[in-house]
């Protein structure tokens, strides 16, 4: 396993205010990782800083062992940042275009990988068109696409589906998934199940600090099973803990359990019978997941 | 790219053309009869001697030394309103975040420079050739004289504006709207020389801040007597210096 991203004691000031404290952390080459955090914990600034947008006021970031912004990084890192547009005045495919040869490829390969990126996202019907004819989700949606130009080998994504339809979300969650092991993904959403879906790492940001930064831990001596159900039965957590196994039962949500189960015994005969006293109670469930939803893990 | 694909970069050309082509049609194209005209000649001896110009009566095309004075001062006027938009705008948009993950801050205050002064190089070979044009529509014979002439004022008049892009570009660096950078630029021509006069006076005399302000040189190489290195060394210098600290500016602005 190589490191993809070595930050040392970075620190990100605006003024007198600490947008990002004596950040450490590494990130090796693997599964898509997740950034997580509520509004203005310095999400957008940490990507910003890895990008190399903007300097670090102190610290030391390395980026397949260069510098953010290093010439060495074009074509090998992309991203979609937050809030970028594209020039209102020129079509999409003439700009993702120009992206392409700025990369270095040949005019035919641009127009070639051009097409591809824009085909993946689903806007090759309107690649010709200017930025201001699109909806937002489709200016999304493109400036995703450039970030696949060429085969880089970091693709960070700040809040790729924020905005856009369920469908295309999906679209989106579909080509991260694909990539994912060709590309390290870094992404931020506050879709916390999407990056459940995607991501086996999360690192935590709050107020600028990194207050998590682990693996989904599935290998301790007790697991978890989340069960959500459609209505609500109050005699259910009494009932769940007759199975043999489940140590603890508690209400993590409305209508959500979050069940504790002891590893030594039965592995996954216990959803069995879960799924069997569940029906002879007649108490329909809503979704039964192994392990804590990363929510529950996170708050 | 701006200038030939877009509705205000065109509209700007249009304007560029309606301008010299009056330019052109009445003043430069009537050069020679106001210069050899026996009633303009002494009148505009005169004239041109005040100014000190009286040089340019004694080049063989006249219809040059016309073209000469109005574009000495045309196109460095016409560069900071060309040149106002290099990457300010982009800036503002965020278009470079996509940009910078492609090429270097260098790289790219460069290329939009150069490109810039490709723009003006075109603009000012189309009005020289048009006065050459003119010129030998008089008189055939005059042909290889504006050739000659219209290319060293061309190479010129580049030199000139060169420092007036390269103010752009620092401008561009520090503002968010092409609108603001033009602003800025009106104020530091309006505002420098009296500002530097105020700091000459206190002091007590000429600190030669006079030479920050691109087009310094302009007035006296306005006879085309002066020497060879006032003429071209201080737009060279300026330049340098603008684009040094663009670059530096750039280089520490978060995008």
């Amino acid at each position: 396993m190589s490191l993809i991203i070595d930050v040392q004691q970075a620190s990100k000031h605006y003024g007198d205010k600490a947008a990002l404290q004596n950040l450490t952390f590494s990130l090796e080459q693997g599964a898509p990782v997740a950034l997580v955090g509520p509004n203005g914990a310095g999400k957008t600034t940490l990507f910003s800083l890895l990008c190399g947008y903007i300097q670090p006021s102190s610290g030391d970031i390395r980026i397949l062992g260069h510098r953010p912004g290093s010439p060495a990084l074009f074509g090998r890192l992309s991203a979609l940042p937050q809030d970028a547009q594209f020039d209102p005045k020129f079509a999409i495919a003439k700009q993702i275009n120009f992206y392409a040869r700025l990369q270095g490829m040949s005019h035919k390969m641009a127009k070639y990988d051009t097409h591809r990126v824009l085909d993946m996202v689903g806007l090759a019907d309107v690649a010709n068109s200017q930025p201001n004819a699109l909806s937002h989700g489709m200016r999304k949606r493109a400036a995703i696409a450039q970030a696949f130009l060429g085969s880089p080998e970091i693709v960070m994504l700040d809040e790729a589906t924020a905005g856009l339809d369920p469908i295309h979300a999906r679209e989106i969650r579909t080509i991260v998934a694909e990539h994912a092991s060709s590309v390290n993904f870094i992404l931020s959403s506050h879709d916390l199940t999407e990056l459940e879906r995607l991501c086996d790492q999360v690192l935590y940001l709050d107020k600028g600090q990194l207050t998590q930064h682990q693996a989904q831990d599935n290998k301790a001596s007790v697991r978890y099973i989340t069960l959500r159900m459609k209505q609500h039965h109050p005699e259910l957590i009494s009932t769940m803990l007759q199975i043999s196994g489940v140590n603890q039962v508690s209400m993590s949500q409305d209508r959500e359990y979050l069940l504790v189960i002891s590893n030594e015994q039965g592995k996954g005969a216990i959803e069995a019978e879960l799924i069997i006293l569940l029906a002879q109670k007649n108490w329909p469930y809503a979704q039964i997941t192994n392990g804590k939803t990363l929510e529950n893990q996170l708050f | 790219m701006r200038l030939f694909y877009t509705k205000r970069g065109l509209l700007a050309l249009l304007a560029f053309a309606t301008i010299w082509f009056i330019i052109l049609y009445y003043f430069v194209g009537s050069a020679s009869a106001i210069v050899t005209s026996p009633t303009f000649e002494n009148m505009a001896s005169q004239l041109f001697g005040a100014l000190g110009l009286s040089a340019l009566l004694e080049w063989p095309v006249a219809e040059y030394a016309i073209y000469w004075l109005v574009a000495v001062y045309f196109f460095p006027s016409f560069a900071l309103l060309v040149c106002s938009e290099q990457f300010c705008s982009d800036k503002q948009r965020g278009t470079l975040r996509f940009i910078t993950l492609r090429s270097t801050r260098a790289e790219l205050l460069l290329g939009r420079y150069l490109g810039q002064l490709l723009i003006m190089a075109i603009l000012i070979m189309i009005t020289s050739l048009a006065t050459t044009v003119l010129a030998s529509t008089r008189d055939i014979a005059l042909l290889s004289a504006s050739v000659q002439i219209g290319a060293k004022l061309t190479l010129t008049l580049l030199i000139v504006v060169m420092p007036f892009i390269a103010l752009m570009s620092l401008l561009n660096t520090l503002v968010n709207s092409a609108r603001l950078a033009i602003v800025y630029a009106t104020l530091i021509f309006a505002l420098g020389p009296l500002a530097i006069g105020i700091i000459n006076a206190q002091f007590g005399h000429s600190l030669y801040l006079n030479f920050l302000i691109p087009g310094e040189q302009i007035s006296s190489i306005l006879s085309q007597k002066s020497l060879v290195i006032s003429q071209y060394l201080l737009p060279f210098i300026q330049t340098s210096l603008l684009l040094l600290l663009s670059h530096f500016m750039l280089k520490r602005a978060s995008l």
